[in-house]
């Protein structure tokens, strides 16, 4: 399962850096509404194809009147433009409309028609160019992309790492000996919970002070340097850890940990217990935050330089909430469908090391050099 | 030979070290294996100086209980038979 679930959030990334561009817009239609009879009509007819080869973005629809189905059509197209229809020929494009043809006067007026159609189709397929065309998303500009990826990225390798989720699985194996199955979805989830929403108000407090003191230069310049110790710290620790396994902590601060986590669990009252494990998460979280190597003071940093409306702000900190907590959500779900421990292969941190060491590290070359680049919106 | 496995609930590759051993049980009935939970078994993770480093440890010894070799991590299936199989008469 966790396998699958990295398959599945490598493609998605993978998806969104290789959808294909969108298809430039549609073309400039006119409505030709004519009679084979009319001198007028037979006329216009010749300027219409001359003016096609001219452009080959430009459609023209013919209706012979005398035809019920044109004639439909035509009352349709009067009924739209709100005028009476009788006479041909009779175009339509857009919201403009000619009865009768001189080419001197209506002829050069529906040229022009259509140029400034073209060039609104050109400026729209100019701004369409670049954007990407997703499955069930539709149309997406890559620009407005960078940002949710980079949350992505840097989330993931906030999130990680299987070794940091000690507290989280020595619970689990305390909760695997209760029988009461809802006690142990609350006081799983309770912990969870409140170690996402620790971990929000405190990405939520560096965004603050980002926007509080502004763009200013040595702040940029003293997250960037941070941001390349940072990666380079990860890239270590790559190197260092591609065998895998977990660092043994110190034994003191576990037994502690342990020793409040046990007494929590077996204590009668549910909603004591609940509040217990609210508390141990948060002084659990707090410490623990130090071991993010400032992951979240680099993003967030990286958010501010982009000038959001608050609302984005928030939603964009919730993803990388979501991002961060979804090995811890996956372990515990399966443990508590299948009622066994279950670790994450530390091969799947590693390339999270891997990849996150080296975006922090480009983070950290942009903040110096070029800011711009950070600048997503 | 017998391995003693050296492990904590609170770590996530010995968590996934164990299906991986249970496997290699299930295939060699004549194997010898022992678990030892790191926090609570604090004679024997002291008498194998298992607290230096990584957990999982996993320490092979002889009939005697000499240490024949120790690895440590996550260890592929194949390398621990590889191992197993190199000491197994010892």
């Amino acid at each position: 399962m966790l396998k699958r679930l990295t398959v599945w959030l490598l493609g998605l990334v993978l998806l969104l850096s290789l959808a294909l561009p969108a298809r430039a817009a549609d073309k400039v239609v006119v409505e030709f509404f004519h009679s084979s009879t009319c001198p007028y009509c037979i006329k216009e007819n010749k300027f219409l194809k001359k003016l096609g080869r001219e452009h080959k973005e430009i459609k023209v629809k013919s209706y012979e009147v005398s035809q019920p189905y044109s004639q439909r059509l035509w009352e349709e197209a009067g009924e739209r433009l709100g005028v009476a229809v009788g006479s041909v020929p009779f175009t339509v494009i857009g919201d403009k409309h000619w009865t009768g043809f001189d080419e001197e006067t209506i002829g050069k007026e529906i040229e022009a028609a259509v140029l400034k159609e073209l060039g609104e189709l050109e400026e729209e397929s100019a701004s369409e160019a670049g954007k990407l065309k997703l499955p069930f998303v539709g149309k997406v500009d890559p620009k407005t992309l960078s940002l949710p990826i980079l949350t992505f990225l840097v989330a993931l390798l906030d999130g990680f790492n299987p070794c940091a989720m000690w507290t989280l699985l020595f619970l689990i194996s305390l909760l695997l000996g209760m029988k009461d199955r809802k006690r142990m979805w609350l006081l799983g989830l309770t912990f969870i919970v409140t170690s996402g929403v620790v971990y929000f108000l405190v990405l939520a407090a560096w965004l603050n002070v980002f926007l509080l003191v502004g763009l200013v230069k040595w702040v940029r310049l003293a997250i960037g340097i941070f941001a390349l110790g940072s990666g380079s710290w990860f890239l270590r620790d790559w190197w260092r850890n591609r065998d895998g396994g977990c660092e043994v902590m110190d034994e003191g601060k576990r037994d502690k940990v342990f020793g409040r986590l046990r007494k929590i669990v077996k204590k009668q009252e549910l909603l004591w217990a609940m509040l217990g494990i609210v508390v141990l998460a948060i002084v659990v979280n707090m410490v623990e935050f130090i071991c993010s190597a400032g992951l979240p003071a680099i993003y967030t940093q990286v958010l501010a330089m982009n000038n959001l409306p608050a609302v984005k702000y928030y939603l964009y900190l919730a993803f990388y909430i979501l991002i961060f907590m979804l090995d811890d959500m996956v372990v515990f779900g399966i443990a508590m469908v299948t009622l066994k421990a279950v670790g994450i292969e530390s091969k799947y941190a590693s390339w999270s090391r891997l990849i996150g060491g080296i975006v922090m590290f480009l983070i950290g070359l942009a903040m110096l050099f070029n800011p711009g680049l950070l600048s997503f919106s | 030979m017998k391995v003693l496995k050296f492990g904590a609930v609170w770590c996530s590759g010995c968590l996934v070290m164990r299906p991986r051993w249970q496997e290699i049980e299930t295939e060699m009935l004549e194997l010898k294996t022992e678990y030892y939970d790191f926090d609570k078994d604090k004679q024997k993770v002291k008498e194998f100086k298992v607290s230096d480093g990584k957990l999982p440890v996993f320490v092979f010894v002889d009939k005697k209980g000499k240490e024949l070799v120790r690895v440590s991590g996550e260890v592929s299936k194949k390398k621990l038979i590889e191992l197993i199989e190199k000491h197994k008469d010892k």
